[in-house]
C-alpha cells in the first residue's frame, strides 16, 4: 500500500512539474497574452488543446462509471459530449471567429450593442463556468482522497489549493501548450487500463473491437440476477428524458464560454473548422472507450468480485470504503456480498477499477495522474473563463474603462483565487454526482448561450431587447426547472434535472423570437455585420454588396 | 475590391448552407432518431451488440467525427471554387482582431 501512495504521488508530481515547467516558460508577458494564446495556434495543437479543455473530471473520472450504473441510458452523455462539437464547429465558431472578438460577453455586448447584454452574458458566464468547476473540484477530491485514504473532503480542500495556485500561475499562452501536454498525459491514462483489460478478460488488445461480447455476457448475467439487462433501453428513465439530456449536453456544448474562447486562438474560419475536426478526433478516442471500460469493469464486479465472502474481500475494498463512496453491506446475512449489495458510486469506478483489476501499482498511478490532468486542465480554462468574464467584460469594459493592463490582469488573479475558493466550499458537499453536476452547467449553457449565439449569428434582425430578454429567461427557466426536479420531484414528461436545457433553450429561442418582431429592427450597420458573418474573411458585405478583398500584403 | 455579382454570393451562401443542413440531418438520424427507436432497433446486433447500444457508443461518434472531417475538406474546396486565398484570410483576420 505504501508502494502504491509513493508511486501514484511520484508520477502525480512529476506530471505537474512539466505542466507548470511548460506555463513558466510561456509566462505571459502582456494582458492579451493572457486571454487567447499568441493567435495562429496550429489546428492539430488546437485540437489537442480543446480536447484536454475539455474532458474533465466528468469525462476522465465520472463517465465511465455512469454509463456502468445507467447502462444504455448513460449514452446520452457519449452522444451529447460528442455531437455539440458537429452544432459548435458547423454554426457558430467560424462566424465568432470572423467576428473577432475575445470572449462570448465581447461577442453578445458587440453584436447588440449593449453593455446590459454584456453584463448578463458576463454574469452567465460566470454562473455556468463556476457550476462546472464545482464538478472538476470533487473530481479532484476523489483522487486526492483515495491517494492519501482520506475522506474526499479533505481530498477535495487539497485540490483547491492546488487548482488555485495553479491557475493563477500561468495566463492563456503556458495553458495552451501545457494543455497539449494534459492531453497526452490524460489519454494514455485512460487507454492503457482499457487495453490491459481487455488483453485480461477477452485475449484482444483492442477493446473498441472486443467488448461487444462482454456486454452481451453482462446481459445474460442481468438475466439470471433478475434486474433489468444492462443494454436494454430506459430502464433508468423515459426515453424523452435520453432525448432530452441528449440535446441539453450538445446545445451545452456548443454555447460554453470556455470552449468558445479557444476558438479565438486560430487564425481563420478555415482553421477554426479544422480545429473543430480534429478536437472530436481526439477527444472522441477517449469517448470511444468509456463505454469499453464501464463494461470491463461492469463485468469484474460481478464476476470476480460479487460471490466473495464478506470476511475475505479484497484490500482495495477497505481504501475506497474509507473515502466514503463505497459501501459493501451484506444486507441478507449469508455472508456473501451479491452484486446487488454493492452500492459503488458513479465517481470510483474509473479510479477503483485498475486496483480492481489488479493492473499494478504503476497503471495505477498514471490513471490519478491522468484523472487529476483532467480536473485541472479544465478548471484552468474555466477559471480563466470566469477572471475574463469579470475583469474584462464587466471591470473593464463597463465600469473602469480606462483601467491599466497590470490592475486588469491583478483583478483577473484575485478573481481567480476568489472563484476556486467558493467553488471548493461547494464542492465540499457536492449536490451530486460529478457527471450531475456538469449536465446542469450545460443545461444552463445550452439554455443561456446556444439561443442567443445562434440566431444572433444566423437572424439579422434579433435585436437588443430579443437579446436580453432570451438570455434571462432561458436561464431562469433552466434554473428553476433543475431546483424544482431536483428538490421538488417535478417532471414533465419524466425529464429529470439534467434534462433541463431543452425548456430552457426552447423558451430563450421563443423569447428572442418574439421579442425582437415586436420591436424595432437593429441598426442597419449592425444587421450588415450579421450579414458579414456568413462569407469568408475574403468576401466582405456592405451596403447589399458583397466584396472581395484582393489586395495583397 | 472586386465587386462580387449578387447571384455568386447568393451561391457561395448556398452551397455552405446546404451542405450543412445534409451534415446535421444525418446527425439527427443517427443520434435522436435512434435513441426514438431504440426498442426496434434492438432486434439485430453489430459485432456482440444490439444496434441501438452499438450506435449510442460508437456509430454515432464515429460518424460525428467523419461529418466534421468531411465539412472541412468540403468548405474548403467551396472557398477554392469561389477563388478564396487562405494567406489572403489569414492577413484579413490579423486586422480584424481587437487590439487590447
Amino acid at each position: 500500500m505504501d508502494t502504491q501512495f509513493l508511486v501514484s504521488l511520484v508520477i502525480i508530481l512529476a506530471t505537474f512539474a512539466l505542466y507548470i515547467g511548460i506555463a513558466v516558460y510561456n509566462q505571459a508577458k502582456a494582458t492579451s497574452d493572457f486571454y487567447v494564446a499568441g493567435r495562429g495556434v496550429h489546428p492539430v495543437f488546437n485540437g489537442m488543446a480543446i480536447g484536454a479543455d475539455w474532458m474533465s473530471a466528468a469525462s476522465f473520472i465520472g463517465m465511465a462509471g455512469t454509463i456502468m450504473l445507467l447502462g444504455y441510458d448513460g449514452l446520452a452523455y457519449i452522444m451529447g459530449w460528442t455531437g455539440g462539437y458537429l452544432l459548435l464547429t458547423f454554426l457558430l465558431a467560424p462566424q465568432l471567429r470572423k467576428y473577432g472578438r475575445y470572449t462570448v460577453p465581447e461577442f453578445i455586448g458587440d453584436r447588440f450593442d449593449s453593455h446590459t447584454a454584456r453584463v448578463i452574458a458576463a454574469l452567465s458566464t460566470m454562473i455556468i463556468s463556476f457550476t462546472y468547476s464545482i464538478g472538476q473540484l470533487s473530481g479532484s477530491g476523489v483522487v486526492i482522497g483515495r491517494l492519501l485514504e482520506v475522506d474526499t473532503k479533505v481530498g477535495t480542500m487539497i485540490g483547491v489549493v492546488l487548482i488555485a495556485i495553479y491557475a493563477a500561475l500561468g495566463g492563456m499562452k503556458g495553458i495552451t501548450w501545457t494543455q497539449v501536454a494534459q492531453y497526452i498525459i490524460l489519454i494514455i491514462a485512460y487507454l492503457i487500463p482499457v487495453i490491459f483489460m481487455s488483453l485480461q478478460i477477452t485475449g484482444n488488445p483492442l477493446p473498441w473491437l472486443s467488448y461487444g461480447k462482454i456486454v452481451a455476457e453482462i446481459g445474460e448475467l442481468d438475466r439470471q440476477l433478475g434486474v433489468s439487462q444492462y443494454f436494454v433501453p430506459f430502464t433508468n428513465g423515459t426515453k424523452w428524458q435520453m432525448l432530452a439530456l441528449t440535446f441539453s449536453l450538445m446545445a451545452g456544448t456548443a454555447g460554453l464560454p470556455h470552449v468558445i474562447v479557444r476558438f479565438y486562438t486560430v487564425s481563420t474560419m478555415k482553421n477554426a473548422r479544422w480545429s473543430g475536426a480534429w478536437a472530436l478526433l481526439f477527444i472522441g478516442l477517449l469517448y470511444l472507450s468509456a463505454p469499453a471500460y464501464a463494461a470491463f469493469s461492469r463485468f469484474i464486479l460481478m464476476t470476480q468480485v460479487a460471490g466473495s465472502k464478506i470476511t475475505e474481500l479484497p484490500a482495495w475494498t477497505a481504501s475506497w470504503i474509507n473515502t466514503g463512496k463505497l459501501a459493501m453491506i451484506d444486507a441478507n446475512g449469508d455472508g456473501i456480498i451479491q452484486w446487488i449489495e454493492m452500492k459503488i458510486s458513479n465517481d470510483i469506478v474509473v479510479m477503483a477499477t485498475p486496483e480492481i483489476a489488479n493492473l499494478g501499482v504503476f497503471v495505477i498511478g498514471l490513471v490519478a495522474a491522468g484523472a487529476m490532468a483532467a480536473a485541472l486542465s479544465t478548471a484552468g480554462g474555466l477559471l480563466i473563463a470566469i477572471s475574463s468574464a469579470f475583469a474584462h467584460d464587466i471591470y473593464y469594459r463597463v465600469f473602469n474603462p480606462q483601467a491599466t493592463d497590470e490592475k486588469r490582469l491583478k483583478v483577473g488573479r484575485i478573481t481567480i483565487v476568489v472563484a476556486t475558493l467558493l467553488a471548493g466550499l461547494t464542492a465540499l458537499n457536492p449536490p451530486g454526482v460529478i457527471t450531475q453536476i456538469v449536465a446542469w452547467a450545460f443545461a444552463l449553457a445550452s439554455s443561456t448561450f446556444f439561443p442567443i449565439l445562434f440566431l444572433g449569428v444566423w437572424w439579422k434582425r434579433a435585436n437588443t431587447k430579443g437579446a436580453i430578454a432570451g438570455m434571462l429567461v432561458g436561464l431562469l427557466t433552466a434554473l428553476s426547472y433543475i431546483l424544482a426536479a431536483k428538490y421538488g420531484g417535478f417532471r414533465i414528461a419524466g425529464i429529470t434535472d439534467t434534462g433541463a436545457g431543452v425548456f430552457g433553450a426552447t423558451a430563450s429561442f421563443i423569447a428572442i423570437i418574439v421579442v425582437s418582431l415586436f420591436t424595432a429592427a437593429p441598426p442597419k450597420h449592425l444587421q450588415d455585420e450579421v450579414t458579414n458573418l456568413h462569407y469568408p474573411e475574403q468576401m466582405v458585405y456592405k451596403d447589399g454588396e458583397v466584396w472581395l478583398d484582393e489586395h495583397v500584403g | 475590391m472586386k465587386k462580387i455579382a449578387k447571384e455568386t454570393a447568393d451561391a457561395y451562401f448556398k452551397e455552405r448552407v446546404r451542405s450543412i443542413v445534409i451534415y446535421l440531418i444525418i446527425w439527427a438520424l443517427v443520434s435522436y432518431f435512434v435513441i426514438a427507436f431504440a426498442e426496434s432497433f434492438s432486434k439485430f446486433t453489430v459485432n456482440g451488440f444490439p444496434f441501438h447500444y452499438f450506435m449510442g457508443d460508437q456509430g454515432s461518434v464515429i460518424t460525428f467525427i467523419i461529418l466534421l472531417f468531411v465539412n472541412a475538406v468540403v468548405n474548403d474546396k467551396i472557398d477554392k471554387k469561389y477563388g478564396i486565398d487562405e494567406k489572403h484570410n489569414e492577413r484579413l483576420s490579423q486586422g480584424k482582431v481587437m487590439d487590447h
